[in-house]
């Protein structure tokens, strides 16, 4: 295991940002970290980078804890906070030989390192040009680049795509999957789930400082199918289908309108197989049936606006 | 320690010298001091109108004075400034978290930023040394008051460089660190005399008597003050001198005479050696104190 967060809590005043929340993340594997704002991601990630003591918990990376050996710990991750500041009086390459400095990394690897790094990011033809004077992206990748000056195994990256537009996004997308194939694991955070989804090997999903959900992709988006929405639509018998569809009790809610059936169904793949194959066994013509794929975006709502609404009847 | 690869350090000496200001500042502070020197010499000459020679060496002396209270001077406003804001600039520019998840131990991000202004208050009195050099020339100072005074120099740039990374640690505001080393400094340096002051009242009240303060007790009532430090840079060479006059001149050659009077090991213990020694132990406690308050995991929000 590359981390492994047990029942950490952290709480500001009255807020609890963080409320006994565990997790594990396997090496290699990129884990994607997703809540609405004020979730709690940050404040976790700041945990675990070593930047804010939690008020109980403990954190394990590379079996080593963090807070009984934080110099050592931090030879291994790299963190790239959401906000954050340059020197305006130093160059790209002077920047990089900062932070190797501050790294230990000094002379000749130093350079080295930084040149293969500014090609990762893309930034070698801005290798003498002030930091001030790159743009937002630029930069944003240049403090990726900085992340990577120890060659950590472990990745911290608040919202690394914040505020870039969705060229720039493509392109911090395309290098986070060279850090994947160069064998990082990587914590990413993100407000946006589909935009981990094709990234991430697996996802967390935070919800008022506690985990709600976690697994594979797959297994995220698998538990979205099971409360999915059936659009189906027949040439004609549309009174008959209705009265058949609403007599079988795996079908919850159901409206029709011109030939077209919505209804909900509770359970799984099998349970989508039942329904088609009763219409069919009842000669229903069935012109279509459609199994509406329930969108990442709408997995996180569900998953998320119970808690919201709980916070609106306080 | 990473005292002479420090990264804080060699980045801030790559981004200083570079470009236009530092030479252009070190050149007017030559100017300055120069200037302020051939105006010294002229005056003098002037209203010494029956002075047969055209200079006299033993205005070097008085000038030598005049010079490096102005240096030091120099040292106490400068100094704070830069320090003050080493560690809340960097928490106000966001770049403070970024060196906080380096390998980099808190304590040497304090020992580089103070390090980064003692080498700055360094680099100004070497830009002085020719003028001072001018002074040593026409003679009446030794060369080892000058390596004196250089050590002296550099340990009270060491501590008051410790008080602005101390304040600056502690306080998340830039201005608010700046205005309590002033404070902080000022009352080490005229506090101390007040200290001072209310042992001397205590002594008349209980022997009855008026009696002349010891050396022992302007030592253990003004060691923190670096103006007490400074009195053993004083040069007394009679009555002449319009420097002997002033307070500051009057001051000095008050506690240097009661040195001669004083019979204790405590004699060995020059103002400078004093104040220097405290210089030491007090930034090793503040840097002590620094970083620990630097580092995130103990500073509780
Ligand atoms: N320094 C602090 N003092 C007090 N409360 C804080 C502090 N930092 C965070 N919080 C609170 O903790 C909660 C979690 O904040 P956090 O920044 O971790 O959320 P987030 O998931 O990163 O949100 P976003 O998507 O907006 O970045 C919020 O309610 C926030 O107000
Ligand atoms: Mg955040």
């Amino acid at each position: 295991m590359m981390l492994v967060v047990e029942n950490l809590t952290k709480k500001f005043k009255k807020t609890m940002a963080v409320d006994r929340l565990c997790m594990e993340i396997p090496r290699g594997e990129i884990y994607g970290f997703v809540g609405a704002n004020g979730a709690g991601k940050t404040t976790t990630m700041r945990i675990i980078a070593g930047l804010l003591a939690p008020t109980s918990g403990k954190v394990y990376i590379d079996g080593l804890n963090i807070f009984r050996d934080p110099l050592k710990v931090k030879g291994r991750i790299g963190y790239m906070p959401d906000f954050f500041g340059v020197y305006n009086d130093l160059k790209v390459s002077e920047y990089m030989e900062f932070y190797g400095g501050l790294q230990g990394i000094y002379g000749e690897k130093c350079r080295e390192l930084t040149d293969s790094l500014l090609e990762l990011v893309r930034l070698t033809h801005k290798r003498d040009a002030y930091v001030d004077t790159l743009s937002r992206g630029m930069k944003q990748r240049l403090c990726l680049a900085r992340s990577l000056i120890h060659d950590p195994d472990f990745l911290i990256l608040d919202e690394p795509a914040s505020g870039l537009d969705p060229r720039a996004r493509v392109e911090m997308k395309e290098i986070l999957k060279e850090l994947r194939t160069m064998g990082k694991t990587v914590l990413i955070s993100s407000h946006i789930l589909p935009e981990l989804a094709e990234l991430c090997t697996s996802i967390g999903i935070i919800d008022s400082g506690r985990l709600v959900a976690s697994g594979s992709v797959a297994e995220i988006t698998e538990k979205m199918y099971q409360s999915g929405l059936i659009k189906i639509k027949v040439a004609e018998k549309e009174e008959e289908a209705v009265k058949i569809l609403m007599e079988m009790p795996e079908v919850g809610e159901l409206s029709s309108v011109a030939g077209v059936i919505e209804i909900k169904v509770s359970g799984g793949e099998e349970t989508s197989v039942r329904v088609l194959k009763t219409l069919v066994e009842n000669e229903i013509p069935v012109v279509s049936f459609h199994p509406e794929e329930c969108s990442l975006e709408a997995v996180f709502m569900s998953l998320t606006e119970r808690s919201s609404e709980n916070e609106n009847n306080q | 320690m990473k005292i002479i690869n420090n990264p804080i350090l060699l980045k801030d000496m790559k981004t200083k010298l570079r470009g236009w200001r530092t030479p252009v500042l070190i050149s007017c502070y030559v100017l300055l001091l120069t200037g302020i020197l051939l105006l010294f010499f002229l005056g003098n000459n002037m209203l010494d109108r029956y002075s047969t020679s055209a200079f006299d060496p033993r205005l070097a002396v008085d000038a030598y004075n005049y010079i490096i209270v102005f240096q030091f001077a120099l040292l106490f406003l400068i100094v704070p400034a830069m320090t003050a804001t080493s560690i809340s600039g960097e928490r106000e520019r966001q770049t403070l978290e970024l060196m906080l998840v380096t390998q980099t131990p808190t304590h040497d991000i304090i020992i580089g930023k103070i390090l980064i202004s003692v080498a700055h208050s360094i680099l100004l009195l070497l830009s002085s040394m020719p003028v001072l050099g001018m002074v040593f020339f026409f003679g009446g100072i030794g060369i080892m008051e000058i390596v004196k005074l250089l050590i002296f120099y550099v340990l009270t740039s060491f501590f008051v460089a410790s008080s602005g990374v101390f304040f600056s640690t502690l306080f998340r505001k830039s201005i608010v660190a700046i205005i309590s080393t002033y404070i902080f400094l000022g009352l080490l340096t005229f506090g101390t005399f007040f200290v001072l002051g209310f042992r001397a009242i205590i002594m008349e009240y209980v022997t009855h008597s008026s009696i002349d303060v010891t050396y022992a007790t302007y030592l253990t009532s003004l060691f923190p003050s670096p103006v007490f430090g400074f009195t053993s840079f004083y040069f007394d060479k009679g009555d002449y001198y319009s420097f002997r006059y002033s307070l500051w001149g009057e001051l000095a050659s008050e506690i240097n005479s009661q040195i001669a009077y004083e019979t204790s090991i405590l004699r060995f213990l020059k103002p400078w050696i004093a104040n220097g020694l405290f210089d030491i132990l007090a930034s090793a406690l503040l840097i002590f104190m620094s970083s620990i308050m630097l580092s995130p995991l103990i500073r509780k929000k």
